[in-house]
């Protein structure tokens, strides 16, 4: 950097010129130092936006490559995670149901039926004009948690899906509350209930739209499970 | 360039680079760029975080309290394995969730008014991570957008309008502008005479000028807020040690939370010391000040970059999709249960062929061509213009106002300055006429909302071909430390004589600084 008088001839800014004697004024340490600040400041800015571009953009040459690198810088909290609507928008409503069996206090034991808890967060949202994210995510996207960690016959991978596991009874048994129909509960059971949305009516567009259940596997309910039994 | 002359045109090239390079360093080392956009994305996302919390304030012990069905366990396990960062899981007491809760809401209403921002903005961080990162899964996009924002707004200088930092420096400079006056008047008999030599070189520096004249009478004005700033460092300095003697910090965030810590400690000593200290102590203070403003550029244009790119993204996966081509893809969101707070009002758009059609096409077009009408001021105003419209659409036809309230928070670091200041002149004159209406309103002056004065330079609009680089002189405000003095970034400010016509406040107290250096005037 050398004195600004000889490098902004004609500048259209009283202000640069300003800015300019203003380094140009520095002692030559500081100058320095500022040229080095400059320096990383470039080059912390175009990593980290090559970084995040390569996290966001589709699988390609160069993200394979530096996988490991770009994972390790954004993950976890330069992390963008939302495609709601893309590639295609959700064309399906997806309901999770859930029942239970419940010991009566005569010796006798009970299944509930299946009870709707993403319709009962449907009616919180309707005419809702802020609705809590306990109506709109928790169990929706408690749901994707579920089903991205587990194989199509409801088997665990791993950590995460034992913890969606525990994390979908927790949500069922705050709605359901320990006592049911007159008995305590012991062992809940969910199911998803995917319904295609109907094609537009001026499409030609035919489409099945019976409801698929996905039942999984009976869970026996233990105290942490129960709201206030988490620790 | 004419094969007969290729030797001068590669000198007028090379003369020609030459003068952008030193344009542009000028630029980034003297202002932070783009005040108001970023006060405006400032007050966008503490708006939306604050009123996201205040609105689950009756769902907040479901959502991340340690008895929420993502209890204290699994979010410690899931945590354990992801290494985000979250200060909830320090304990697992209904106390310690409560205070964070509180702490993120106050420090969303700080960021707000622009309070102490440089600090208010590294708690806002912190409760945004941890709240987020304690339930990971109860968080949508707009949680997503908040999340980034957040961490990138503690590197900017954010506060330099429309906050409570900016009115207390503009006041201290007034008062220092004052004192200054008045000092002037008394000495100007002794001064004369011995003014000659001193004067010119003084003239030779006007780097120092500005502050020089006035910092020594800002601080006794500014000598509360100062305190307070020190407390609250302080305060934050005792959390910070407990935290990392027990080991809650990942080293890469003690090592961050550290250097925040030390840089807001340096920068206050060295505003502190500027004021009566020699050549060497002001340099080191104008150094500082380089480097707020470069950290601050820098984040100002990744925050840019990480607009377009959520953008340019979501409408490159959008243009793969067979729904979005087919142009019914917009039709689809519309009968989904968990987006549609207002059924007949869904339907009724989703039974309109052409309109889902175009609204499909209108938003992939939209998002593919925003980054690229960058480079066109007047496509660019008129697309943003389009995608706030479409985000407040959303808002209400998909029940996802805080969702949409970010994304329109973040789409404002492309307005343009002529607009910002327009709309900020207007809430001004609007907060002043409601305050007027009050019983015991004092004055409508200048306060957080208050316009700039009308006066400033600042109004002029932006050339073309730099849509996102106003030409605004900072003003004065909110340097990086907590309790600055009102002389914080004086010597990047414009040269005096700038201001000489600006009718108002600040403008005389420049004026005023301006004349003491020159006081044969």
């Amino acid at each position: 950097m050398e004195p600004a008088a000889h490098q902004v001839p004609g500048t259209d800014s009283a202000g640069e010129a300003d800015g300019m004697r203003g380094i140009a004024a520095l002692s030559l340490p500081a100058r320095i130092f500022v040229a080095i600040a400059v320096a990383v400041v470039t080059v912390g800015v175009a990593f980290h936006v090559a970084m995040v571009f390569l996290q966001t953009a589709p699988d390609n040459t160069i993200s394979k490559r530096h996988a490991d690198v770009v994972d390790s810088y954004v993950y976890p909290e330069f992390e963008r995670n939302w495609k709601l609507f893309a590639p295609n928008p959700l064309q399906q409503n997806v309901a999770v149901h859930a029942r239970a069996t419940v010991a009566k206090e005569d010796g006798g034991t009970e299944t509930t039926g299946w009870v709707n808890l993403s319709a009962m967060d449907g009616e919180a949202i309707d005419g809702n004009p802020a609705p809590s994210h306990t109506q709109q995510n928790e169990l929706r996207r408690a749901w994707e948690f579920y089903v991205d960690n587990h194989d199509e016959k409801g088997k665990p991978y791993g950590l995460r899906g034992r913890l969606s596991e525990q994390y979908i009874k927790r949500i069922v048994m705050l709605r359901f509350g320990s006592e049911l129909n007159g008995g305590s509960v012991e062992r809940v059971q969910v199911r998803s209930a995917v319904t295609p949305v109907a094609p537009p009516k001026w499409s030609e567009e035919k489409a099945d739209l019976r409801t698929q259940y996905s039942v999984q596997p009976w869970w026996q309910v233990t105290s942490a499970d129960l709201p206030g039994g988490a620790k | 360039m004419g094969p007969g002359g290729p030797a001068p045109g590669v000198a007028g090239l090379r003369v020609r680079i030459e003068r952008c390079v030193s344009r542009g360093l000028t630029r980034v080392t003297a202002h932070a760029l783009g005040p108001y956009q970023t006060a405006i994305v400032r007050i966008g996302f503490g708006a939306a975080w604050l009123l996201f919390l205040l609105r689950e304030w009756p769902h907040r012990h479901e959502l991340y309290g340690p008895d929420g069905p993502w209890s204290f366990g699994l979010g410690k396990q899931l945590v354990e394995t992801n290494k985000s960062f979250t200060v909830l899981l320090w304990s697992g007491s209904t106390s310690w969730f409560e205070l964070v809760y509180a702490v993120a809401m106050a420090s969303a209403a700080a960021m707000m008014l622009g309070w102490h921002t440089r600090i208010s903005s590294v708690l806002f961080m912190v409760g945004v991570l941890s709240l987020q990162n304690r339930s990971v899964f109860m968080g949508d996009g707009g949680d997503n957008v908040i999340h980034l924002m957040a961490m990138y707004l503690v590197l900017t200088r954010c506060a330099q309008v429309w906050s409570l930092d900016a009115r207390r420096a503009r006041r201290a400079e007034e008062n220092a502008a004052r004192a200054a006056a008045h000092e002037v008047a008394q000495k100007a008999e002794h001064q004369a005479a011995q003014e000659g030599g001193h004067e010119a070189a003084q003239e030779n520096a006007p780097y120092h000028v500005p502050h020089q004249a006035h910092a020594g009478a800002a601080v006794p004005a500014n000598a509360v807020a100062a305190t307070g700033g020190v407390v609250l460092w302080a305060v934050l300095g005792a959390i910070l040690l407990g935290g990392t003697i027990a080991g809650a910090l990942s080293t890469g965030w003690a090592l961050f939370f550290w250097a925040l810590w030390a840089a807001h400690g340096l920068w206050w000593c060295l505003e502190r010391a500027a004021v009566r200290g020699g050549e060497a102590v002001r340099e080191a203070r104008t150094v500082c000040d380089i480097l707020a403003n470069l950290a601050h550029n820098g984040v100002l244009l990744v925050i840019m970059v990480e607009v377009c790119l959520i953008y340019s993204t979501a409408g490159w996966y959008k243009i793969q999709g067979s729904r979005w081509q087919d142009g019914t893809a917009v039709y689809y969101p519309m009968n989904l249960d968990y987006f549609t707070p207002w059924p007949e009002l869904s339907h009724l758009l989703a039974g309109s062929g052409v309109m889902i059609f175009l609204v499909t096409y209108g938003t992939v077009i939209t998002q593919v061509a925003f980054p690229f009408t960058l480079f066109n001021r007047r496509v660019k105003n008129v697309l943003l213009a389009f995608m706030i419209l479409e985000h407040l659409s959303i808002a209400v036809l998909l029940g996802l106002p805080f969702f949409s309230l970010a994304m329109i928070a973040a789409d404002a670091v492309f307005l343009p300055t002529v607009f910002l200041v327009w709309a900020g002149r207007h809430a001004g004159a609007l907060g002043g006429r409601l305050r007027g209406l009050l019983p015991g309103a004092r004055r409508p002056g200048p306060d957080a909302a208050a316009p700039p004065a009308p006066g400033w330079p600042a109004m002029a609009p932006p050339g073309p071909r730099t849509p996102q680089a106003p030409r605004t002189p900072p003003q004065p405000s909110a340097g990086p430390a907590p309790g600055e003095s009102g002389s914080a970034s004086g010597e990047s400010g414009p040269a005096p004589r700038k201001f000489a016509s600006a009718p108002r406040e600040s403008g005389a107290a420049w004026r005023a600084s301006g004349t003491v250096p020159g006081t044969s005037e």
